[in-house]
């Protein structure tokens, strides 16, 4: 886990989250999987950062929930993208670039 | 489209947050459940997988918490909680709740009661279409202003030349006599022309309004019936157009039913009359006598109906100048002439009630600040847990919002059964014009609740900020002496108290003054003998001006006859109804031009012999009107004492002569003098007054006056009876007394003294409580200090003077402003008395000395138990 759960992570999350459900519509625990997988276990989402997010991203209208089945057969509540989440993806995205290679940029210099 | 799905979904966060609970309970226990398969796939066992799955989410309900405050809802939340906190609060303290929301109730009715009669009369419109819309006409004499009724001959002009109005009615309202199955009865009726329904817009239930020719002279006799009326005489009968009202002098065909509640002023009539212009000859049909109403026409306004009319009267003036000399026209609107007079008394009440209000919350916010000190741990230990300084403040505003919200429930109950009892009481000193039913109506509702919020705000706010200056160390240390935020809050509390005290002192004396005034009242002088004198109401109708004259003669010779009768006479307008007549009038060297330059205005009455007797004014040089005095003989008059000492300074009156006018234009000798009568009310100076007698020009309207040995009621019937022997068709309407007159025209002065006396006390019981309130509170935070003293040996007589001196010295600072306060104010005060000067130091001195002698009571209590404390006790940690 880089950090503090909190601070640096909270935006770097949003990010994280909403291009995890571009690609399909997710649970809680799937998202989790997902990421630990994609970046191959460099980052574990704690479930006490992940549902909060997920709350606040509902809350502001990027993505949207439904319950349904999974193929357990067990209840669960799936999320997915919304337009205004695409364009928002898109925005964050676009930030974290310049900023990751503004950071790179600097710490190149010797 | 996304904002609304986001609103929804913070609605349905906010009302089903039950549900939404569930949902998140579901979700991480389903996150929970995948995390223990993981680790039992991972080899661990059930109750180990479960253990480190609890321990990764960490505390399940923080993560519910997180989720909670990411909803965006904190606030909503933190209201909801500030308001449970409120509750708990209050039911706490059942005590100080009590007292704090029956004074809220009390303060708070009292002016949604005011305001109930406020907004029935003042601010209700009348109950027609576009009410702003109707005017009043008034004719006044242009150098007094006083406004009069209107001309018959003048309302044709305005009628013909005026463009402001849509259109204007002229009407009055003298009765009519009906032929019931028992014999003559005598009803409301109104004469009216044929615009009547039109001014006011409004239309007959059944049939038509007059027409054109219905109001010439010589046409049919028609009637319209009012609704109550045809209800009541014809059983509401669908049929009744057509139908005959039968009257002594034949029958009138109905024509119409108004429709239900119409009314101008105070009574429906019962029936309406066509009132005859004979176009040729206009004022043939009365003298300024009759009332005129009108609706402006749209897009005119009232100041452009005004000078419109005025420049009408100044041509007028130069037309007739025999009738319009030095008359103008006032044009009014409708509902302002009804209410003027009852506005400045409204306003009293408002202001008088809103002063307790005040009274009351700074009381409360006295009281709330007393407890924000015992809250001092309660609020430290918030505060050192994170709550914001904004935050306490405003859970102690809800706190306030919570105690004010019931006290104004309550309130409406108060103000309910309030508002009933005053309507039983007297409602008509309050109302004037108004007939309208009172009662709570919404906006009364909507008064209430904003000035629950407006009272929570003045007493919750400056305890709110005292208490939330928290120095949470000093506090939690329990160093609650000698602090610097203790001095200010005491000082605040010194002034909250001399200001309730000065506002009750106000208060205190403006009832003195009141009860000055009304006892001033009572004590006028009117120039006649209200005790034991008999009215009623005889109407003569359609007869000739001879049959009329001896009527009222054998009438008068019938009931004097009566046993227990001491003396009987007639007059037109009976005092204190607010009728009077005036006319004008030449002195005898100038009786022979007729000149209209020189006539002088006076006031008149028209009475018949005996009427001096029967009303009890003296006669003071020459005779009164008697038998000798006949329609045949020479042409007799009595004036008043002003009126002989205004045109005959040199003393010698009986035997001179006048002319009066239109008194079919013959010099009249005056025949005697007699005292001068208050005939317009209480208040008013007695005017000039000539008395024409009643057998030599006759008039339709008459008022008997019977003066009786012992209770007048008792001799109705017999009076009554002897009326029926001489006339038995002669209605009789009205039977009162002069004294129930008398007191009708106290019953406002009565209401008004009463009513500010009352709200007087509540705020000196009120301040006294606060004064004691404090004093009590000083004794109590330095109980410890006096024990200390009183076991170094100080005298208990000290500590008593110490304390009783610091309570006087409240009480004598709020006396002072109060006082300045009261003189500062006076002049708003001088509409209201009468008798007294709005300075009378009388009435200061004695309000003074009252408040001082009840307040200084409450100072010695707490005082005297000062000075009994144990030193032992008091030492003893708490």
């Amino acid at each position: 886990m880089m950090g503090k759960p909190t601070d640096l992570l909270q935006g770097t999350l949003d990010l994280l989250v909403l291009k995890t459900l571009a690609l399909e519509p997710m649970h809680g625990w799937g998202i989790t999987l997902r990421i630990q997988q994609i970046t191959g276990d460099v980052l574990q989402v704690r479930p006490g950062a992940l549902y909060p997010a997920l709350h606040r991203l509902e809350h502001q209208g990027w993505i949207t929930a439904r319950w349904g089945e999974t193929s357990a057969g067990r209840r669960a509540k799936y999320y997915s993208l919304t337009r205004a989440g695409r364009l928002q993806l898109g925005r964050e995205s676009e930030q974290w670039r310049r900023l990751s290679s503004a950071v790179t940029a600097l710490l190149d210099t010797v | 489209m996304r904002w609304t799905s986001k609103l929804r979904l913070r609605v349905l966060s906010l009302f089903r947050s039950g549900q939404v609970e569930r949902e998140l309970d579901e979700e991480l226990q389903y996150h929970l459940e995948r995390l223990i398969d993981d680790h039992v796939a991972a080899g661990l066992s059930p109750s180990e997988a479960r253990y480190r799955a609890l321990r990764e989410m960490g505390g399940i309900d923080q993560r519910k918490e997180e989720c909670r405050d990411a909803r965006g809802l904190a606030l909503v939340d933190s209201l909801r909680q500030d308001l449970t906190y409120a509750r708990r609060a209050l039911r706490k303290s059942p005590g100080f709740s009590a007292v704090a929301i029956l004074s809220l109730a009390i303060g708070i009715g009292a002016n949604t009661t005011i305001f109930t009669f406020v907004n029935a009369v003042l601010l209700r419109p009348l109950p027609y279409p576009e009410s702003d819309r109707l005017v009043v006409l008034q004719e006044h004499a242009l150098d007094s202003g006083e406004p009069l009724n209107a001309h018959p001959a003048n309302f044709v002009e305005w009628r013909a030349r005026a463009r402001s109005f849509e259109a204007l009615a002229l009407v009055q309202t003298p009765p009519l006599n009906v032929m019931g199955s028992n014999g003559a009865e005598q009803i409301g009726r109104m004469l009216t022309t044929s615009e009547l329904f039109r001014v006011f817009k409004v239309s007959p239930v059944l049939g038509r309004g007059f027409t054109e020719e219905e109001t010439r002279p010589g046409s049919n006799q028609v009637v319209i019936l009012g609704y109550g009326f045809w209800q009541r005489w014809f059983g509401g009968d669908a049929g009744v157009l057509g139908r005959q009202l039968a009257v002594p002098e034949g029958s009138l065909t109905v024509v119409g039913v108004a429709p239900p509640g119409f009314r101008i002023g105070l009574t429906e009539p019962d029936t309406f009359t066509p009132l005859t212009i004979d176009p040729a000859n206009p004022g043939s049909t009365g003298s300024r006598a009759f009332q005129c109403y009108g609706r402006l026409a749209s897009g005119v306004s009232l100041d452009a109906a005004s000078a419109e009319m005025t420049a009408i009267a100044s041509a007028l003036r130069h037309e007739d100048p025999r009738l319009n000399k030095g008359m103008g026209v006032f044009v009014s609107g409708l509902h302002e002439s009804l209410v003027r007079e009852a506005r400045p008394g409204l306003r009293l009440l408002m202001a008088v009630a809103a002063i307790v209000l005040a009274i009351a919350c700074v009381n409360l916010a006295g009281l709330l600040m007393a407890r924000g000190v015992g809250r001092r741990s309660e609020f430290a230990v918030r505060s050192a847990l994170g709550a914001g300084r904004g935050r306490l403040v405003r859970q102690l505003v809800i706190e306030s919002l919570v105690l004010s919200f019931c006290g104004g429930a309550a309130g409406i109950a108060v103000a309910f059964w309030a508002t009933q009892a005053l309507v039983a009481l007297n409602a008509g000193a309050l109302t004037a014009g108004i007939a309208e039913p009172i009662g709570l109506d919404t906006r009364c509702v909507i008064f209430t609740l904003v000035v629950s919020t407006a009272t929570a705000l003045v007493f919750g706010l400056v305890p709110a900020r005292q208490a939330s200056r928290v120095d949470p160390q000093a506090a939690l240390r329990e160093q609650t002496r000698g602090a610097t935020a203790d001095r200010r809050h005491h000082r605040v509390r010194k002034i909250l108290v001399v200001a309730e005290v000065a506002l009750a002192v106000v208060l205190l004396v403006g009832a003195g003054l009141l009860l000055r005034t009304l006892s001033s009242l009572v004590r006028v002088d009117l120039g006649f003998q209200p005790a034991g004198t008999l009215t009623m109401g005889l109407f003569l109708g359609l007869r000739s001006p001879e049959t009329r004259s001896v009527v009222i003669d054998q009438i008068l010779d019938r009931v004097e006859a009566v046993p227990g009768v001491r003396a009987a006479g007639t007059i037109q307008f009976l005092p204190l109804r607010g009728m009077t007549c005036g006319t004008g009038f030449w002195l005898e060297d100038q009786a022979s031009s007729q000149d209209p330059s020189r006539t002088q205005p006076t006031e008149c009455a028209l009475v018949s012999r005996g009427y001096f007797a029967a009303m009890g004014i003296p006669v003071l040089a020459g005779r009164p009107f008697d038998r000798r005095d006949r329609m045949s003989g020479p042409r007799v008059v009595v004036v008043s004492q002003s009126f002989a000492k205004r045109y005959f300074p040199d003393g010698r009156v009986p035997g001179r002569r006048i002319l009066v006018q239109s008194s079919n234009q013959a010099l009249a000798e005056i025949i005697g003098v007699v005292g001068d009568v208050r005939h317009d009310g209480l208040t008013s100076d007695p005017a000039p007054t000539v008395f024409l007698l009643h057998a030599q020009t006759p008039g339709y309207i008459t008022n008997l006056v019977v003066r009786t040995s012992g209770d007048p009621l008792t001799h109705a019937t017999a009076v009554r009876r002897a009326i029926h022997e001489v006339e038995p068709s002669q209605a009789v309407a009205g039977m009162g007394t002069i004294e129930q007159d008398v007191m009708k025209v106290l019953a406002r002065p009565r209401l008004q003294a009463a009513l500010v006396t009352c709200f007087a006390v509540i705020a000196v019981v009120l301040a006294v409580i606060g004064v004691y309130g404090l004093i009590a509170y000083v004794v109590k935070l330095r109980t410890h200090e006096i024990g200390i003293r009183l076991a170094l040996g100080a005298t208990r007589e000290r500590i008593f003077f110490e304390l009783f001196r610091q309570g006087a010295l409240l009480v004598f600072a709020g006396l002072v402003v109060g006082v300045a306060a009261a003189i500062a104010l006076r002049e708003m005060a001088s509409t209201f008395v009468f008798g007294v000067t709005t300075a009378d130091p009388l009435t200061y001195l004695v309000a003074a000395l009252t408040f001082s002698g009840v307040a200084l009571a409450a100072v010695i209590i707490p005082a005297h138990r000062a000075s009994r404390v144990q030193p032992i006790s008091a030492l003893r940690v708490e």
